[in-house]
Formats: C-alpha cells, structure tokens, sequence
C-alpha cells in the first residue's frame, strides 16, 4: 500500500521579524504507514506457527530473515533475550519450536 | 559504495503454465553485498514521504538510504534520509497539545508547549551527518546479529532548533546536575520492557550547537524523522538525537537506564572474536569515515587513461583534516570541496593520472583534526558499533 503524507503547514519568519513574532509555527502531523504482510518462508512446526504467534506481534518477520546464519544456541539466546529484556511475551516452551525454524530457514537460504 | 548493486527479480503471478498470459511483478531489490548473505534487500513498500529507500524492515521502520544519494551532494533530502525505530512510532501528533516536560534535578519543573520551545532562545542552524551507532554492521566479519545495515544508515542535513541549554534554563539546572536524559512519544508494546531513552552528559548538553530541532533542511520534521522536536548532538551517533521529544531529565547520577548502561556500548579495549568478559563503555563519538561514491566495487575504468574519483568523507565528532586514496603500497592525497561545518560531510576528489593494472582494493582514508584516522583493519567488536575502517573497492582496468 501507498500511504500519502498530510502536507504541514510551515512557516519560518524572515529575519526581520521582530522578536514577539513565532519564529515557527507547528501544524498537526499524522502519516499511515505501510502494512506490513508478515510473510514467512516455508518450515517445521511448530516452529512456524510459534514465529507467528510469538514473534511478528512486535516486529517485521525481516528481523529475523535478514540476520547472518547462527548456531541453534543463539537463536535460543534470542529468543531468551526477547523475554527477559523485552518482556516479549513469548511461553518459554515456544523458545526450541522457534530456534528450529529459524535453523531450518537459515540453512535453506540461498547463498545471497 | 562497496557492492551496492541493484538486481531485478521478475515475479511470474498467476496459475499453471498454458492459459493467459500472467501478469509480471517486479520487485527492486538492492544487493549489499554483505559476506555470506543473505545480501538481497527490498526497495518497496514506499514509505510516506520517503523517495526510494531499502526497506529493512517495514515495523518499526528501518528504512536505509541507497548509496547513489551521496554521489548527489552532501545533504540528504528528506525523502531519502534513513529512518531508524527502536519501538513502534506514533503516527499522529497534535501540536497543540504536545508538551515537552522538562524536570528532575531542576529548581521549577516546566511543562513547555511547542511554542514555548521555540521561543526558548535564539534559532540556531547546524549542519550535521545523523549516523546510526549500527552503520555498516552487515558488514563486519565475523559477522554479528542486529539490523543488517550496509553504508546507508547515515545522512547529512541542516537542523533548526534552540539550543537545548536555553530550553533547560526555562527550568534552571540545579547544581550537582551531571547528565540530561531524553525521552520521546515512542514506547515499548510490552509492560516492563525498557523505553527508548538516552542521556548525554551536562557538558556535552551545554554545548552551542546542541539543539532541540524542529526543522531538517529548511522543512518541519517529518513524523518518521521526529516530529515535532528531535534532540541533535553533532559528532555523536544518532542514538541520542531522540525523535518525537516529550522529557527532558537532568539528573545527578549515572544514567542506569537499558540503552546506556546495557545496550549501546562498545569494548573499552580492542578485543577479538573470541574474547566474552570485558569492560564496555558507551558509543558516544563518531570516528571518521570516507567513501567512494564515483565508483562501484568491480567497475571498469579505462586502462592507460587518467582516472577522477569522487566521494564524501567526514571527520566525525571533528572538523575532517584530510582525505587521502590509498591503494597496496600507494596514497594520493585528494582535494576537499566546499566546507559545510565540521559536522558535515565533504566531498572529495583526486585523479590518478594514469591507470595502470593494480587497481585492486584501493580505499579512501579520512583523517580529523585531533589526529583521528581510519583504520586498516576493522575494529570488530560483537555489536557491529562505530565502523569506520577504510571501505575498500576492486577497479578493473580494461
């Protein structure tokens, strides 16, 4: 989707304003962003589905699908880290289903 | 612009193989060139108010400027500048009601409306490269997890605002004060996950050209840039330049906060790969950097001929001193073009004056005034922080 900007409404005073004058005038602002289709490669579950339920609630699946390939163990790690810095809500029991997706995906990537 | 190249990939939709003829989508993509992959980014969706950008990811955005904008000039257009959200943006902001808190170790707290800001003090105007503290993290090997980011995640603009020590004096600083901290309208979508907020020290905060903007090239933030206000820190990576303002906080301690006592830190020390315990320190001030932007890694050039490069270089958190090419045991120096302040790019250019077979991993090597020069060799450090060394490219003669 292409989403159009609201034009501002902006005015910055000569220099010959005097000083009582706003040398700014701030009008509202809204945008829409993009819609974000959330697509996943395909993969075991229920690694899959646990990437969807516990993952793109709070990010674009590219955060994952763009990183370098790493071990099973810092998948894990991430994972970990999205619970308990993040406080993703993510059930522990997801964290293995999640870190053999991710494996599974990474090892099928095409070399670019 | 090592390796920045633009592919095509045709997308055949539709059913089976014999009925009508499917329609064809193509989708631009950007190589990165990042070792190992995956390298490949995507140019859509477009992103309101945004020109073309690699869109790294579309929530929160994270939107990467393609390296043909710096063979353009020096300043960025506004629709092409990177975006970069830690939390999901607020997509609207009422001007009337936005205020910008400004307390803790002050003598009156204030509530200050836009207007308020702005008459805050005299309208100062600085030209400053905004960098991510993650620029060219894709690129470090071993590789390291985070934002992918190639070059792009940069970009120089001019930036009107006040200076934020006029705004805290609406307040009055109180003594002992040591740090001032910034918060924005963006907060995290879970209970108990830490907000976007950062601090810079009480010097660093009375600095003339340390703004609380409202402009970014002569136009009003867009939302995705910060609305209404942005804090800029010149010669420091944007981490701290904190979008949509709505805190100002000076306090009398340390800062504990998650994004300066955890994340955003570098090693003190030079490490290795290998090493896990070691002491950190915040990233604060940036290095300085240089590219080739006449050029792509594995162009052709004409064998025999003289050859002009051309590029943009900065000094980082000081005035750039010089820019020289260096090749496998050679270094021109080159000529700087027009000075837009310390903090901003330069472009640079030199010509070779006659092209001969080794054109192999030639680079540019900016150097500040205080001494400050890239280095051969990356300095890896597990977060991917504060590249800068040389960015080396391969000419092939024919």
């Amino acid at each position: 989707m292409r989403a159009a900007a609201i034009p501002l409404a902006f005015l910055a005073l000569a220099l010959a304003a005097c000083d009582s004058a706003p040398v700014v005038t701030f009008a509202d602002a809204s945008i829409t962003l993009p819609d974000d289709p959330i697509e996943l490669p395909a993969g075991p579950e229920p690694g899959r589905t646990a990437v969807l339920e516990n993952c793109t609630a709070c990010h674009s699946p590219s955060t994952m699908l763009q990183q370098p390939k790493v071990s099973r163990e810092k998948w894990e790690g991430i994972a970990r880290k999205m619970i308990e810095v993040y406080k993703a809500p993510v059930d522990p029991q997801a964290i293995g289903p999640i870190a053999d997706y991710m494996v599974h995906v990474q090892a099928s990537q095409p070399p670019r | 612009m090592a390796g920045s190249t633009l592919t095509r990939r045709a997308l055949i939709a539709g059913a089976g193989g014999a009925a009508l003829a499917a329609p064809v989508l193509a989708q631009s993509l950007v190589d990165l060139g990042l070792p190992g992959g995956p390298s490949l980014r995507p140019l859509d969706p477009a992103f309101p108010g945004k020109g073309e950008m690699i869109v790294q990811r579309i929530r929160p955005p994270l939107l990467e400027t393609p390296m043909d904008v710096f063979r353009e000039g020096v300043i960025a257009p506004n629709d092409r500048m990177f975006v970069r959200w830690n939390w999901d943006m607020p997509t609207a902001v009422k001007a009337a009601n936005h205020r910008v808190a400004v307390g803790g170790a002050v003598n009156t707290p204030v509530s200050l409306t836009l207007d308020e800001v702005a008459a805050a003090g005299e309208t100062v105007e600085v030209v400053a490269i905004n960098q991510c503290a993650g620029n060219g993290r894709g690129l470090s090997e071993p590789r390291v997890t985070g934002t992918q980011w190639g070059n792009g995640a940069m970009g120089c603009a001019k930036w009107t605002g006040v200076r934020l020590r006029d705004v805290l004096a609406k307040a009055g600083v109180t003594e002992g004060a040591k740090r001032v901290r910034f918060a924005g309208l963006d907060v995290p979508l879970t209970d108990g996950a830490p907000q976007f907020i950062k601090s810079i020290p009480m010097d660093i905060a009375l600095r003339d050209d340390v703004l609380v903007a409202w402009a970014m090239n002569g136009e009003p933030l867009p939302l995705l840039h910060g609305f209404p206000l942005r804090i800029v820190v010149p010669g420091w990576f944007s981490t701290y330049w904190v979008k949509m303002l709505s805190t100002i906080e000076v306090l009398t301690g340390e800062d504990d906060s998650y994004y300066v006592a955890k994340s955003y830190r570098m090693p003190a020390a030079p490490i290795t790969p290998e090493d896990k315990d070691f002491a950190t320190v915040p990233i604060t001030e940036m290095p300085p950097r240089a590219f080739i932007t006449s050029h792509a890694d594995g162009a052709v050039v004409a064998q025999g001929q003289a050859l002009t490069l051309e590029g943009i270089a900065m000094g980082g958190a000081a005035a750039l001193a010089r820019v020289d090419l260096v090749g496998d045991g050679w270094e021109l120096p080159c000529t700087l073009g027009p000075d837009e302040g310390p903090y901003a790019f330069r472009r640079w250019q030199v010509t070779v004056p006659q092209v001969t077979a080794n054109l192999a991993q030639i680079g540019v090597r900016a150097a500040n005034i205080t001494g400050a020069v890239q280095p051969e060799t990356l300095a890896w450090n597990p977060s991917g922080y504060a590249r800068n060394v040389i960015e080396r490219i391969t000419l092939r003669p024919q």
